[in-house]
């Protein structure tokens, strides 16, 4: 239960984590709030000869906003968001997500772009950034930034588009009109445990964008258009007729029971939307 | 080693510590400061909670080095903390104590919830303090402690909401989007069941062509980075496979028995492999057998079994090596094609993981372990 031996470097700027990540060709970790690679590490599943600490990094916990996107800095905690001390630009959705992941103690040293960067499908940022359609600025050697798309940032379990030498810096999320409205639900059989689906929902009208996303998929999570095509035309029969169906095209090697489950994740997520406002 | 300085209780404290050194245990032995308890140092019990800087945290998630210049306090530190005091009056009072091995982080977790929270209901006591797990099941008493202490308390402030800067546009840079993360394997159908699967790749390539190279440990080994044969003697095929999971990378050991079955066009392969990083051990069976498909193609069937000991077995998480089985399988049968045909195989995906390497160690079987 003790992690094997590493070295560890406090960074003090992004480009020196990169620097070092593009010399140690991926044997080198960053390490953020280290929730969930820590664990890892304790059960020695990971190793690493080396974790580079971003914690203290020049501009990770830069906060940027302007009239249609608030830039939340990697570096920002779960418990800080869930408090208010970030500005939720989603209308309480964040907040809500927020409180929800694993426990206080927890989300008071775990990052939003840790969390991101780490890539567990039961993750709930994945798939909150996903609904949101939201952009993770990646930073690689040189400065270099590229900006990805969230709901396509997953290629799989703990795998991203990062590219070995890049660094998740921000996290640019769309403002909702004050019309939006949305609803999240995830399945766990303990409060703070990882989920075993995901359902989660907005439709803000006045900026056209409805969108569903069920995750906790054990792989990226997936974007229900058809569904949501319904909702955004107020067919609500049709779209919650349509979602099993819907649910099976996207996850057809899902056995039958966890295709239930996620369909019924994403239901609970589209009744919640009434009455979860601005928590 | 590194020099450490942080504050312990109030007390300054300079010292040397390993980095993997986490902070319960630089606590409890490195300060006889014993207060502290170690459960499960995977985050899930709560018994190591300390405050850092003010908030609790993990001490068992977060390494000491990472607390250079923080202000700690342990469960010693409280004697003469009024809400601690009356905290510990009430778990004295409501017998929110048996064994008392959870109480040092009952009581760090209490104290933020009636600080932050005032006064607070049952059911949000019990949603608070789910990270903090009690294996005599004295929660009643505990819940009822915490109210009693709440009662009347004011909420903490409200957060002060940090200064936005504008928002510096980047010129119209290109925001990269995947409507697809990986494409599937051409009418890829599988079957998954707990810890078995079965999988069809369609190759385009005569089905003779590929049963000779599936035939052929050695003429495919070569292809498969990560994959490393050492020995093949008659049946029994020594080896090493190196996958990557994220920060999971086990490189498993072992040996394995192969049967072919020419005019079948079958194979089956039967193993064990170690990993010792991990100390985890996978054995399995797996069979694949080559038909043909449609228009000169032909379909491959791999069926896998396997069974998992050791620490990736706690990590069980069933589905994420299925999933990754499916993704890889498409890369696989792309792959599997460029060889048979002399190209040169596509470039490893990012973060190091080539879904070759993964699916032939699926093949041969000793992946399966790791889940």
């Amino acid at each position: 239960m003790k992690p094997a031996a590493f070295d560890y470097v406090r960074a003090r700027s992004v480009s020196e984590a990169t620097d070092l990540l593009a010399k140690k060709e991926g044997d080198a970790k960053i390490l953020a709030g280290g929730q969930s690679l820590t664990p890892m590490l304790n059960l020695r599943l990971a190793r690493s000869s080396l974790l580079i600490d971003i914690k203290r990094a020049e501009g990770l916990r830069s906060l940027e906003a302007d009239g249609s996107i608030v830039a939340i800095g990697a570096g920002w905690t779960h418990a800080e968001i869930e408090d208010g001390a970030v500005e939720d630009p989603t209308r309480g959705l964040m907040r809500h997500v927020a409180r929800g992941i694993a426990y206080r103690a927890v989300r008071n040293r775990g990052t939003i772009g840790g969390s991101l960067a780490h890539a567990d499908p039961a993750a709930d940022w994945v798939s909150t950034m996903a609904v949101l359609g939201a952009t993770l600025v990646c930073e690689g050697t040189g400065g270099k930034r590229r900006r990805v798309a969230a709901d396509g940032f997953l290629q799989g379990a703990f795998l991203t588009q990062l590219a070995a030498d890049e660094v998740l810096v921000a996290i640019e999320v769309p403002r909702l009109s004050a019309q939006a409205r949305w609803g999240y639900y995830k399945v766990c059989r303990k409060a703070g445990e990882f989920a075993h689906a995901l359902g989660a929902v907005i439709h803000d009208p006045a900026k056209n964008i409805c969108r569903i996303v069920v995750g906790a998929t054990d792989g990226p999570p997936k974007l229900l258009p058809r569904t949501a095509a319904a909702l955004a035309a107020d067919r609500m029969a049709e779209a919650l007729d349509g979602l099993d169906r819907e649910i099976v095209a996207v996850l057809p090697e899902h056995e039958p029971a966890a295709q239930r489950l996620h369909a019924t994740a994403v239901r609970r997520a589209i009744a919640a939307m009434s009455t979860t406002m601005d928590h | 080693m590194a020099t450490l300085s942080l504050s312990i209780n109030g007390r300054s404290v300079t010292a040397e510590v390993e980095p993997r050194t986490h902070l319960a245990d630089f606590l409890r032995g490195d300060q006889h400061l014993t207060g502290t308890h170690l459960g499960c140092e995977q985050g899930v019990c709560g018994a190591c909670t300390v405050l850092i800087d003010g908030k609790p945290q993990r001490s068992c998630l977060t390494f000491a080095i990472d607390c250079d210049g923080a202000d700690v306090r342990s469960i010693e530190g409280f004697d003469n903390d009024p809400l601690m005091n009356e905290l510990r009056a009430a778990f004295t009072k409501y017998h929110a104590l048996q064994c008392g091995f959870c109480t040092p982080g009952m009581l760090a977790s209490a104290r933020d919830i009636v600080s932050r929270l005032g006064e607070v209901s049952e059911e949000r006591i019990r949603l608070e303090l789910s990270g903090n797990i009690c294996r005599c099941t004295g929660y009643v008493g505990i819940v009822e402690a915490i109210r009693s202490v709440s009662l009347g308390k004011p909420p903490a402030m409200t957060a002060v909401v940090a200064n936005a800067r504008p928002l510096k546009r980047v010129s119209e840079e290109t925001v990269v989007r995947t409507a697809e993360p990986m494409p599937r394997a051409q009418a890829g159908i599988s079957k998954a069941e707990g810890s078995s699967l079965e999988e069809r790749i369609v190759i385009n390539a005569p089905v003779d062509q590929v049963w000779d190279a599936l035939s052929d440990l050695r003429r495919v080994a070569p292809c498969v980075p990560g994959a490393e044969i050492t020995e093949i003697e008659g049946e029994t095929v020594k080896g090493r496979v190196r996958i990557a999971l994220g920060p999971i990378k086990p490189s498993f050991g072992g040996e394995a028995h192969v049967t072919m079955d020419p005019a079948k066009r079958e194979g089956r392969m039967s193993g064990r492999g170690r990993d010792s990083g991990t100390g985890s051990s996978a054995e399995g069976e797996a069979s694949w057998r080559v038909i043909e498909g449609d228009a000169g193609q032909s379909v491959v069937i791999v069926a896998l079994s396997w069974r998992l000991t050791g620490m990736l077995s706690q990590f069980n998480r069933s589905g994420i090596v299925q999933d990754m089985v499916h993704r890889l399988a498409s890369t696989f049968a792309a792959n599997l094609e460029a060889m048979l045909k002399g190209e040169a195989s596509p470039p490893a995906s990012p973060q190091g993981l080539n879904p070759l390497r993964l699916i032939w160690s699926v093949i041969i079987k000793r992946l399966f372990g790791w889940s």
